[in-house]
């Protein structure tokens, strides 16, 4: 199985290579681009970037693997993430991943993630990326149900 | 210009790395992630020192020198940094000596005999990680006995530049790695395991095979073509065999290899343990052989220039015709180490005006009754009809031939070689003596 | 209390959009700017004592100029990495006034000589750098960049993907070249930031967007504000036990626990105070009588063992469990540790297994001596400040609570 990147994202990636010195740069960009296309980052799309960076292999892999927003295995479920660092867990964070394990486990993988930078709004939550703050179990509950 | 290391004055050039001083002078300052052919990276931390007006320890690695700098490395505070950092290195390593090869000439063991002497202080879990990962090329992974140095990724990243070592993961859960569905693949790959300086990368070839303190190592030189490596021939003396050779490792010579060997190179140590079968003419055939014959004679380009003088004055006082033709193998060389002329020392067959015409060589062929080879591989392989062969040979011959006299292969004569660029070097025999005599002893006794 | 510099235009509706940012002053100070010639700028900048507003509070024009120095190619790269836990302030000044940001890196880029700027925002803000990439768009419309603006700029937004330590300048490098976002070693005298080899000047989104205001009032009308030593304001934020979380711009110097009271509406469910992280989970800890002496300005935290940091207070009311807290913040050094060296690989990952012990209460006193052993060892010991910080979260800690971690021991 080969991958390919899509009509709009090659068009994407021929107008960003003219903006970095070097197409070693384009990685992160690269790696996000086929992440958006596929839903996480293939071997096979792991080649493609490897190409057209002009990099080796291991190196994509390797830096793929060392940025926690770069997923490498295919989800099987939408991802609910629940930030658990300081601000958020001293606004009860861990009620929230606890609601959420036991209400919404099925639907959604519940992921805890570091520091989100929303810590105004604690506690926070995504989905699919997206973020909700301040929430309480009663307003997932309607979030996740509606979705 | 001149520095002050441990109150002792040392003379070195401005702008040096201090580690580079220090290692050159003799000085112990213990180093993982520093190699001075692969260069700097400043990962492991270990080579803190003292510098006199600077606020923190610093790194040896990443200190260049100046006039007046002051160095320590064996003031108790600077030997309790190195021992906090060694106590990190070692943290989660399985700590399994008795069952790991490198044993014997593992850093970690070294710096912990200098440096640690300590009782451990961990009271939790150690991490673990992945045990006996095959990356390819004989080389086999231990991750958690990795102190992460990243020598191996940056050897294949920067020196062979075939990228298939990396780190992933990241925090204490970094691991060298090649990807999956990829393996360690380059005729340099060996070279990781001699950089590793524990034991999480060893060779299939040589683990569990001997342990390194029952060994002793002769300075050679690598036959394998005319770059003229620098080599050790690590060997040993076991109770019931005679003396056999386990490994060959890089010797550092900064002109020619560095310290590297190619994976050929380095594997070709297997056939000095091959033990040649003689089957010599009594010396009365043997002589009236000499007297009646039309004679050529074939020598190897890859003897030393002692062995090759002794063969010109033998085939001299027997008036026999002397050539030497190189061993061109286009698909070799490369543009690195490896050479087209896997000939060890044609330059010195240049040097000794033998004759490297192969018509001339061809011709007389096709005229001699008696054609003596001198170790030259074509002939070894080459059935030539109606015609006597006697052969001086380090390996076993597979075609007919009239004689064959076995002699000791180079891991067991000193000699002069000359590479590819024209360098001079000695090589040194092992210790033990062997069984087999050498060309030139033989050269001396025969007819 | 609070004084609104960048601030400004945050509570305007739609400030985001070209025309609304327009109708209140932005790019209004370009003319100004171009009026100068880029030494004279940095000897503006100079002369205000803008220090950068990432957390290390290193005076800005120094650094313009180091940058500035050096011939040919040159890169301006924002960072928009906003990892450090408490800290929340760069994304609104991308979110709400994107267009004061965009003007800022014009400034900044004319005053150094660069063409190219690049802004590194951490990959969690995806909806936010997508607003700052349309404001962008706007801007290239406008003429305000590219190639046919006054000064030719080129802004790319590049997408950082989840890794605290890239928000290290040197770590945000590597990244933007494609790397792992390792930390590089220190040089031994003072030069510019490398991108690609290229000279290269890193400073937060908050550093390069109050430079409009410096340029279009003057250095004095800075200093004017703050105190002799910390000029100007800083976007403070506030987080964790409090009534009103949020950002709020005030003068360096005010009173910290005026702040907290005022302007974060006081100790949530008016409970007492125990103690609060100054400037981002990096930050010692103060205990609640040194708060109450705390200024918001970068010497007098230092002078209190602390430090200004970012300026995200998080603040832990009486209940609050300093085990849980510092386990918490381990944890999450733990896990953004880059793996590089081996002092922050191995000590951080040590002293968060060793807090679980403390949390379990099975904790002997040997656990407690590791965590002081292991706090020295992270210490001064490597590559970048990550380890050094954590070791001087852990030493604050038990600094002002051991008593809390000596009854965790069975």
């Amino acid at each position: 199985m080969s991958f390919s990147f899509n009509d709009e994202n090659s068009l994407k990636i021929e107008h960003l290579a003219k903006r970095y010195p070097h197409k070693k740069a384009l990685l992160l960009p690269l790696l996000w681009l086929a992440q958006k296309q596929e839903g996480f980052i293939s071997d096979e799309a792991m080649t493609r970037i490897s190409e057209i960076s002009q990099m080796p292999f291991m190196h994509i892999y390797s830096v793929a693997t060392f940025y926690t927003m770069f997923k490498l295995q295919k989800k099987s479920k939408r991802v609910v993430e629940v930030c658990r660092t300081l601000s958020c867990e001293l606004s009860g964070s861990e009620a929230i991943k606890k609601h959420l394990l036991e209400n919404h486990s099925d639907t959604y993988e519940i992921v805890e993630v570091e520091c989100m930078g929303a810590c105004g709004g604690a506690p926070m939550c995504t989905l699919e990326g997206k973020y909700i703050e301040n929430v309480t179990p009663q307003m997932l509950d309607e979030v996740l149900n509606a979705n | 210009m001149k520095i002050i290391v441990d109150n002792v004055p040392i003379e070195c050039k401005e702008g040096e790395r201090l580690i580079d001083v220090m290692l050159n002078n003799g000085v112990e300052i213990p180093h993982f992630c520093y190699q001075q052919d692969l260069g700097m990276d400043g990962n492991c931390r270990m080579c803190m020192v003292e510098i006199k007006g600077a606020k923190r320890p610093q790194i040896a690695c990443n200190t260049f020198v100046c006039e007046g700098l002051e160095a320590s490395t064996k003031s108790k505070s600077i030997n309790a940094v190195n021992r906090s950092i060694l106590e990190l290195e070692l943290l989660n390593h399985p700590v399994d000596c008795p069952i790991c090869d490198q044993a014997g000439e593992c850093k970690l063991q070294d710096y912990y005999m200098s440096y640690g002497l300590y009782d451990s202080h961990l009271t939790t879990p150690k991490t673990k990680k992945g045990k006996h990962i095959e990356l390819g090329s004989g080389v086999v992974l231990d991750q958690e006995r990795c102190v992460l140095c990243t020598r191996c990724v940056r050897f294949t990243s920067n020196i062979t530049k075939t990228g298939e070592l990396g780190i992933i993961g990241r925090g204490d859960s970094s691991r060298v790695a090649v990807a999956c569905g990829h393996e360690l693949n380059n005729p340099y790959a060996l070279n990781v395991v001699e950089l590793c300086p524990v034991g999480a990368l060893t060779s299939k070839d040589f683990r569990f095979k001997q342990r390194v303190w029952f060994l002793d190592s002769a300075k050679s030189i690598c036959h394998g073509c005319s770059r003229g490596c620098n080599i050790f021939i690590d060997y040993n003396e076991t109770k019931y065999t005679k003396e056999s050779i386990y490994r060959f490792r890089s010797r550092r010579n900064k002109q020619i290899n560095k310290s590297f060997l190619c994976d050929f190179g380095r594997l070709s140590y297997k056939e000095l343990n091959e033990k040649v079968i003689s089957t010599p003419l009594p010396m009365e055939i043997l002589k009236d052989l000499f007297k009646s014959e039309k004679k050529v004679a074939m020598v190897s380009p890859s003897m030393s220039l002692q062995q090759l003088q002794s063969v010109q004055i033998f085939c001299k006082n027997h008036e026999i015709e002397l050539f030497s033709l190189p061993y061109i193998d286009e698909s070799f060389g490369d543009d690195w180490l490896k050479t087209n002329d896997k000939s060890t020392n044609f330059a010195g067959v240049k040097e000794l005006n033998i004759s490297v015409n192969q018509d001339d060589f061809e011709n007389s062929l096709e005229n001699a009754n008696l054609i003596i080879n001198f170790d030259h591989t074509l002939l070894k392989e080459r059935e030539i009809k109606d015609k006597k062969v006697i052969h001086f040979t380090t390996t076993n011959i597979k075609i007919p031939s009239e004689a064959v006299f076995a002699i000791a292969n180079f891991a067991h004569e000193s000699g002069t070689l000359i590479n590819c660029d024209g360098i001079r070097q000695e090589f040194y025999t092992t210790k033990y003596k062997n069984e087999v005599p050498t060309l030139r002893e033989l050269l001396k006794r025969r007819p | 209390m609070q004084t609104k510099i960048v601030s400004k235009n945050f509570e305007i509706p739609h400030a985001n959009t070209m025309e609304v940012a327009l109708q209140n002053g932005r790019y209004s100070s370009l003319g100004k700017l171009f009026s100068h010639t880029p030494q004279e700028v940095i000897d503006i900048i100079k002369a205000s004592n803008l220090r950068g507003k990432g957390g290390g509070g290193a005076p800005a024009g120094a650094k313009w100029q180091l940058a500035s120095d050096y011939e040919g190619k040159k890169y301006l790269v924002v960072n928009a990495d906003e990892s450090e836990p408490g800290t929340f302030k760069d994304r609104q000044i991308i979110s709400k006034d994107p267009h004061l940001l965009i003007e800022g890196i014009i400034s900044t880029c004319y005053a150094i000589g660069s063409n190219t700027s690049y802004v590194y925002v951490r990959g969690e803000y995806e909806e936010f750098s997508d607003i700052l990439q349309a404001s962008i768009d706007e801007a290239y419309a406008k003429n305000f960049l590219g190639q046919s603006a006054k000064y030719p700029v080129e802004i790319t937004v590049h997408r950082g993907a989840g890794a605290y330590i890239c928000g290290e300048k040197s770590a945000l490098l590597e990244s933007l070249e494609g790397n792992r976002g390792h930390p590089r070693l220190k040089p031994s005298s003072p030069e510019p930031e490398f991108y690609f080899g290229e000279p290269t000047l890193v400073n937060n989104v908050e550093t390069i967007a109050s430079v409009p205001f410096i340029i279009e009032n003057g250095a004095e009308a800075y200093t004017a504000y703050g105190t002799d030593c910390s000029s100007g304001t800083l976007l403070f934020a506030i987080s964790g036990h409090v009534e009103k979380p949020g950002v709020y711009e005030a003068e360096f110097g005010v009173s910290m626990w005026e702040y907290i009271e005022k302007l974060g509406g006081g100790v949530k469910g008016g409970k007492k105070l125990k103690a609060v992280i100054p400037g981002g989970a990096s930050t010692p800890i103060l205990p609640a009588h040194l708060v109450m002496e705390a200024k918001l300005d970068y010497e007098n935290l230092k002078s209190l063992g602390s430090a200004l940091g970012t300026g995200g207070m998080i603040v832990l009311d009486e209940d609050a469990s300093m085990v849980k807290v510092l386990k918490n913040l381990l944890r999450f050094y733990h896990h953004e540790s880059c793996g590089q060296c081996t002092p922050c690989r191995e000590g951080t990952s040590w002293v968060d297994k060793t807090l679980d012990k403390f949390i379990a209460k099975t904790a002997t006193k040997k656990d407690l001596e590791v965590l002081k052993l292991v706090s020295k060892s992270m210490n001064g010991q490597t590559i970048c400040v990550f380890a050094p910080a954590a070791s001087g979260v852990i030493d604050g800690f038990l600094k002002h609570f051991e008593a809390e971690f000596l009854e965790c021991i069975k």
